[in-house]
């Protein structure tokens, strides 16, 4: 036997994303230019973190940039990395959040550019200049629930700015779920976290118009709630599409659609995205195109999103016959229980989202939702996402393994990368992890027939 | 009359590459082990061509190849390639019947299997980040305190004192290490203490897919008497070791090739092992040496009897 070596080959993208995110994309990208110039069209700016407030500011006359968003768009384009070294070199180290530390890079950036200082990233101009192009802020409010880092980070973005940016901070309560009558969307203890909360937005409404000088709108808050509720549902009424057989389109067409839902203005360019990603799903139905060629397995996939790898994990999983099909940052999160929401007085609808976090839920509750999801999505294994630098989402996850195991019958692998961050990302693991289950799928479903 | 049909398995891991070949009754014809570096091609010829020639045969004669390890994807003539971990499953069931946990401990990577009375892959869980816990943890150790890596276990037995090694990253264990003997800490307590917090690392992967007896230890580390001794402390139960141990991969591909063969259909489109009933050698596990020496001619399988029983 003689070895040759063997011959290099392109491996066939077998994902068949859909074409309307393409519009989402563009949509997204007028989003930032327009913010980046927001200041010299005479708008306020809101630095926000966390749940979607961005109704609020929409009402309020802000202009406003979700931090994680755009840390996530960085890594998304593969250009984190001036971000992340001007982080460092303020002394954020690689295990603070990717998000946190990328942002925060982001406001080292923009405080050193008004001042004219030198970041020290030596030889990256060109790469820098997206990460260091967000207007300085105006305010900073925080709307984090369930994540130890996110109220710290606007807190440290608030130094930064020399402690010159005045910050509103939302408390949410943990939903424990261990009461009684405590159940997903039920108890006292859900009842009276979602008043608590929606107090705290009365006061941040006040607490704008005092700051900013502007009078709040209701009126336009009760019709982008209306838009975004709207959009919602179209949203919910294509996942519930994709539990089809073979799954018409995945979670990373859904991934694609999650800076839309979670902060564009509540508009009815919103819906029309929205109602164009369920007609094509729909229509592929109709046409019979599935979302992966030759569908073989269906997963769930568990973690925040990787990405820096968006477009390499969808192909990755698509080379294996894989359709991703749900997961907890998908299916719940971003208004997805769009009933909440009373367009006429939203604010409680509202308050209830945010604390809908994946991150604010105690063990049972992630675990009914994460059971709920393999069930109805018919799910045939799970891969666990362990994002480094997230503790919030990975805390429960081998407990979510273990039930998913015990009760369904679903194997798990896990794998390790992070949100912003692809240094934490190891091929052959993921690989060979996913590789394996699979080959253990297929034994069982050989013995089952 | 017995068959010629022959199989080869490969496993080209990575620090060493392994090659076996096995009858159409699941006995081992040849096997060899070849260490030369990280999925090594020239390591993976040799120990190919070993196993061929222990086997007398060539290439062209074999009814089937299947590949397994990180370098699964280089070998040449394979049909198919399987995981290390359903290949680890398959060759362990085969050569202790009725095993239900498989700890599989490399030189890079540590593994945690489950399997059914069948032999099937139920869970499985791999060390998650960098070579914490595996082969290589141990050759930092053995250069640390300047001991051939054969004699390692030995030492180890000889260590009473437990002085805490912390850390879990073979580097950094090295600092460790040399931070001991600058102490002037004997070197028994040293190793002792080094094997100690390896098993406990390794009980923790356990953990994560369940406790499930009989355990069996394969990989190069289970030929470390140490290894063995101080993870059956940690379990709490004895931990069976095949004869051979590093070759469970190999031969576990091999019997893959054989029952896609036995079936009838093209070994890339089998699905493994599963038909029902899982397949059995119909004679003892046998074979030769691991070290590159040739095994026993072909056709005469040796028995050498049941595994080695340590621990406990």
């Amino acid at each position: 036997m003689t070895v040759t070596m063997p011959t290099t080959t392109t491996t066939p993208d077998r994902s068949r994303r859909l074409a309307v995110t393409r519009e989402g994309g563009r949509m997204i990208a007028e989003y930032w230019d327009e913010l980046f110039t927001a200041r010299e069209r005479g708008k306020q700016i809101v630095w926000y973190n966390g749940g979607a407030l961005n109704p609020i500011f929409q009402a309020a006359g802000l202009a406003w940039c979700h931090g994680e968003a755009f840390a996530a768009r960085l890594a998304a384009q593969q250009l984190e990395g001036p971000a992340q070294l001007a982080g460092a070199e303020y002394g954020y180290n690689a295990e603070l959040c990717s998000y946190s530390r990328t942002h925060l890079g982001c406001a080292v950036l923009t405080l050193q550019g008004d001042e004219g200082g030198s970041t020290g990233v030596v030889g990256m101009h060109d790469q820098a200049e997206l990460a260091s192009r967000l207007p300085r802020p105006d305010f900073f409010v925080n709307n984090y629930a369930g994540c130890s880092t996110g109220q710290q980070w606007d807190e440290i973005s608030y130094r930064v700015f020399d402690k010159e940016v005045p910050i509103f901070n939302i408390s949410h309560p943990f939903l424990w779920g261990n009461k009684p009558d405590a159940g997903y969307l039920a108890g006292e203890e859900w009842e009276s976290a979602s008043r608590y909360v929606r107090d705290q937005l009365v006061d941040l409404i006040a607490w704008l118009e005092e700051r900013s000088g502007n009078r709040f709108d209701w009126d336009l808050l009760r019709e982008s709630m209306t838009y975004i509720k709207r959009a919602a549902e179209l949203r919910r009424e294509g996942l519930e599409l994709c539990k089809a057989k073979p799954a018409p389109a995945t979670f990373w067409d859904w991934i694609s659609c999650v800076a839309p839902i979670n902060f564009l203005p509540g508009d009815q360019r919103l819906v029309d995205y929205f109602q164009a990603v369920k007609d094509e799903i729909q229509d592929r139905i109709d046409r019979g195109i599935s979302g992966v060629e030759n569908e073989r397995y269906r997963m769930y996939f568990d973690g925040i999103m990787n990405w820096n790898k968006l477009g390499f994990l969808s192909r990755k999983f698509a080379e294996h016959g894989v359709a991703v099909l749900a997961g907890r940052y998908i299916q719940n999160a971003f208004w997805q229980e769009p009933q909440l929401i009373d367009t006429d007085d939203p604010l409680l609808g509202m308050a209830q989202h945010y604390l809908l976090c994946p991150t604010n839920h105690g063990t049972k509750t992630l675990d009914y939702l994460t059971l709920r999801d393999c069930a109805e999505y018919d799910v045939d294994g799970i891969v666990f996402h362990s994002t480094r630098t997230c503790r919030a989402f990975t805390g429960p996850q081998r407990l979510l393994a273990r039930s998913a195991q015990n009760n369904l019958g679903i194997p798990s692998i896990f794998f390790e990368g992070d949100v912003a961050d692809a240094s934490f990302y190891k091929e052959e693991i993921l690989e060979s992890r996913l590789t394996a289950m699979l080959e253990a799928i297929d034994v069982k479903r050989a013995q089952a027939s | 009359m017995t068959s010629w049909r022959r199989y080869l398995g490969v496993d080209l891991g990575s620090t060493t590459a392994k090659a076996v070949v096995v009858a159409e009754d699941g006995a081992i014809v040849s096997s060899s082990a070849i260490a030369m570096g990280a999925v090594s091609r020239a390591g993976m010829q040799k120990a190919v061509d070993a196993a061929l020639a222990g086997a007398e045969i060539a290439a062209a004669d074999l009814s089937g190849t299947v590949s397994t390890g990180y370098g699964r994807r280089l070998v040449p003539g394979a049909q198919r390639t399987f995981t290390e971990i359903t290949c680890h499953a398959r060759g362990t069931s085969a050569m202790v019947p009725g095993c239900r946990l498989v700890i599989d401990i490399g030189g890079q990577d540590s593994k945690a299997i489950t399997v059914d009375e069948a032999g099937f892959v139920q869970e499985f869980a791999m060390n998650d980040r960098c070579a914490s816990g595996t082969g290589r943890f141990y050759e930092v150790l053995a250069t640390s305190v300047e001991v051939p890596i054969e004699e390692l276990g030995a030492l180890a037995l000889r260590g009473s004192n437990d002085l805490e090694i912390s850390t879990m990253c073979a580097t950094f264990a090295e600092t460790e290490i040399v931070s001991l003997l600058a102490q002037d800490a004997p070197v028994a307590d040293i190793a002792s203490s080094v094997h100690r917090a390896i098993a406990a690392r390794t009980l923790a992967l356990v953990a994560q897919v369940g406790r499930h007896e009989p355990v069996v230890l394969t990989g190069g580390v289970a030929q470390n008497p140490a290894a063995v001794e101080f993870l059956a402390r940690a379990l709490g139960t004895e931990v069976l070791v095949p004869e051979h141990p590093q070759i469970t991969g190999a031969y576990g591909a091999a019997l893959l090739a054989r029952d896609a063969d036995r079936r009838g259909r093209p070994v890339a489109d089998d699905v493994a092992g599963a038909d029902g009933l899982f397949p059995r050698p119909s004679e003892p596990h046998a074979c030769g040496s691991c070290d590159g020496t040739i095994g026993a001619p072909a056709g005469h399988p040796v028995d050498l009897g049941l595994p080695l029983r340590l621990g406990g």
